[in-house]
Formats: C-alpha cells, sequence, structure tokens
C-alpha cells in the first residue's frame, strides 16, 4: 500500500508539473508584446498538454500533439507573422492598455468562473487510473465504427487547402 | 478530489486564457494563437473526460484527433486569410477590415 501511495504522489507531482508548464506557456503566450514571444509561449503550452495526454496514457494522441501543433500549427503561425510584420513586434507593442485588460475581464472571466464553480459544485465522478488502448484498437475504430467523420475530416483539410490556395493566389495581370 | 476534476479545470484554464487573447489582442495572428489555446483546451478537457470515465475511450482520442485535424485546417485559412488583409490594409491589424461590402 506505501508503494501505491508513493506512485500516486509521483503522479500527482508529475501532473502539477505539466499543469504549471501549460499555464506558464499560456500566460507568456496571452501576455507577451511580441508575436513571435507570443508564439513560443504557445509552443510551451502545447507541450505541456502533450505531457498531460502522456499522463492520460492516451500516448498516440500525445504523439500527435507534438506532430500536428508543435510540428504544423506553430509553423503555419510563424509563417502568418512574418509574412505580414510591418514592425519587429508585429503590431503589438503598445498592448491592450489597462482600459483594454480592464474590458477583457468579464469576457474571459465570467465562462471561467462559472464553469469551474460547477465544476466543483456537481464534482463528476472520474475513475483514478486512467484507461490505455492500444494504438491498433484507435486505427480499428477509424476504419469500423467512425469511418465517416474520417472521411469528412479529410474533405474538411482539402475544401481549407483548396480555400487557403485560393485566397492567397495573386492573378497575374489583374493589379 | 478526483484527477478528472483537475485535467478539467487545466482545460477550462486554456479556455479562459485563449478567450484573454481573443478580446485583447490587435492582430489576427494574436487572436489565432488565443484559438489555438482554446482549441487545445476542448482537446484536453475531450481525452480527459474519456480517458478517466467509463465511455469509450477510443471514442475520446479519436475525437481529440478530429479537433487537432479541425484547428490545422482553421489555422491554414486563417494564414490565408491574414495574407489577404496584410496586403489589402497594409498590416495584419483588426481594425482594418471594419466593414462588410455587399
Amino acid at each position: 500500500m506505501a508503494h501505491w501511495n508513493c506512485i500516486s504522489a509521483l503522479g500527482h507531482i508529475a501532473f502539477a508539473f505539466y499543469a504549471a508548464i501549460v499555464l506558464v506557456g499560456g500566460v507568456l503566450a496571452v501576455s507577451s508584446r511580441s508575436l513571435v514571444r507570443a508564439m513560443v509561449g504557445l509552443v510551451i503550452s502545447l507541450f505541456g498538454v502533450a505531457g498531460l495526454y502522456l499522463l492520460l496514457m492516451a500516448e498516440f494522441v500525445a504523439l500527435m500533439q507534438i506532430l500536428i501543433y508543435v510540428g504544423a500549427v506553430s509553423v503555419l503561425i510563424f509563417f502568418a507573422i512574418m509574412l505580414t510584420r510591418a514592425s519587429a513586434d508585429g503590431g503589438e507593442g503598445t498592448g491592450p492598455g489597462r482600459r483594454g485588460a480592464l474590458r477583457a475581464i468579464p469576457a474571459f472571466l465570467l465562462p471561467t468562473v462559472l464553469l469551474v464553480h460547477l465544476l466543483f459544485r456537481y464534482r463528476v465522478a472520474g475513475a483514478d487510473i486512467p484507461k490505455n488502448i492500444p494504438v491498433a484498437d484507435l486505427g480499428a475504430g477509424l476504419l469500423g465504427s467512425y469511418t465517416l467523420p474520417f472521411e469528412l475530416i479529410s474533405v474538411v483539410l482539402l475544401a481549407a487547402i483548396a480555400g487557403a490556395v485560393l485566397l492567397a493566389f495573386e492573378k497575374r495581370g489583374t493589379n | 478530489m478526483n484527477p478528472l476534476v483537475y485535467y478539467q479545470t487545466v482545460a477550462v484554464l486554456l479556455l479562459g486564457l485563449g478567450l484573454y487573447a481573443l478580446v485583447t489582442r490587435r492582430t489576427l495572428v494574436g487572436m489565432l494563437i488565443g484559438v489555438e489555446l482554446m482549441l487545445n483546451g476542448a482537446g484536453l478537457s475531450i481525452v480527459a473526460a474519456a480517458q478517466l470515465t467509463p465511455t469509450d475511450a477510443i471514442l475520446g482520442q479519436l475525437g481529440a484527433l478530429l479537433v487537432m485535424g479541425l484547428a490545422a485546417a482553421e489555422a491554414t485559412l486563417v494564414l490565408a486569410i491574414v495574407l489577404v488583409v496584410s496586403k489589402r490594409f497594409g498590416n495584419a491589424s483588426a481594425d482594418g477590415p471594419r466593414e462588410l461590402r455587399g
């Protein structure tokens, strides 16, 4: 039993570590005056969420989080910063100001406080140990019960790529 | 206290941070960073709820993967829109495209 308590304490420490990474990265991402630093904060936060996925024994989702978010989405955001910046800070140098930050408080505090309150009031019963399912089952699910969303997301991605090319493509001769 | 409450609290805090960025940022790229934070919170919430309750865990993990795919598609489109806006208005500030022309 002492052994089990030790493992449980280690799990709590690991959770606190990853949650701290997520929150520090998130605060950096929303408060930094420079967009590149904000993107670095987002990447830190994404790595923290990948660690939380690992703690939840969803190792495939954790790997995909690093591949897709850290590898692809952050590079896209970096391209967006680099292709559009007119000044060194990317246009965020002045910050929201005191009034802007005050006005933003109800926008984010209201849903956050409401949801946390509901969460602690109706304490959902959850297990202590997460389930671990093999990756082969995930693949079987994609080709079995969940084929329709799998096919639909490929259509959505195709539409997004086609739309992006169409939007960003500059016709020669019009201008 | 069970672990699910902790995970959901982190997810809600990510949602709050993303909303704050969405409201206070002046540029479209800063707002995109806020949206990505919120989508991450959603994925974390889905996976935690599926892994720690008797729900089908495959459903939860595939749902999180679908959220990631949608986030990638959305980031692609936003990149294209930001390019168009910055080409037309000179910068990527959200103050530029304020009027719709129908």
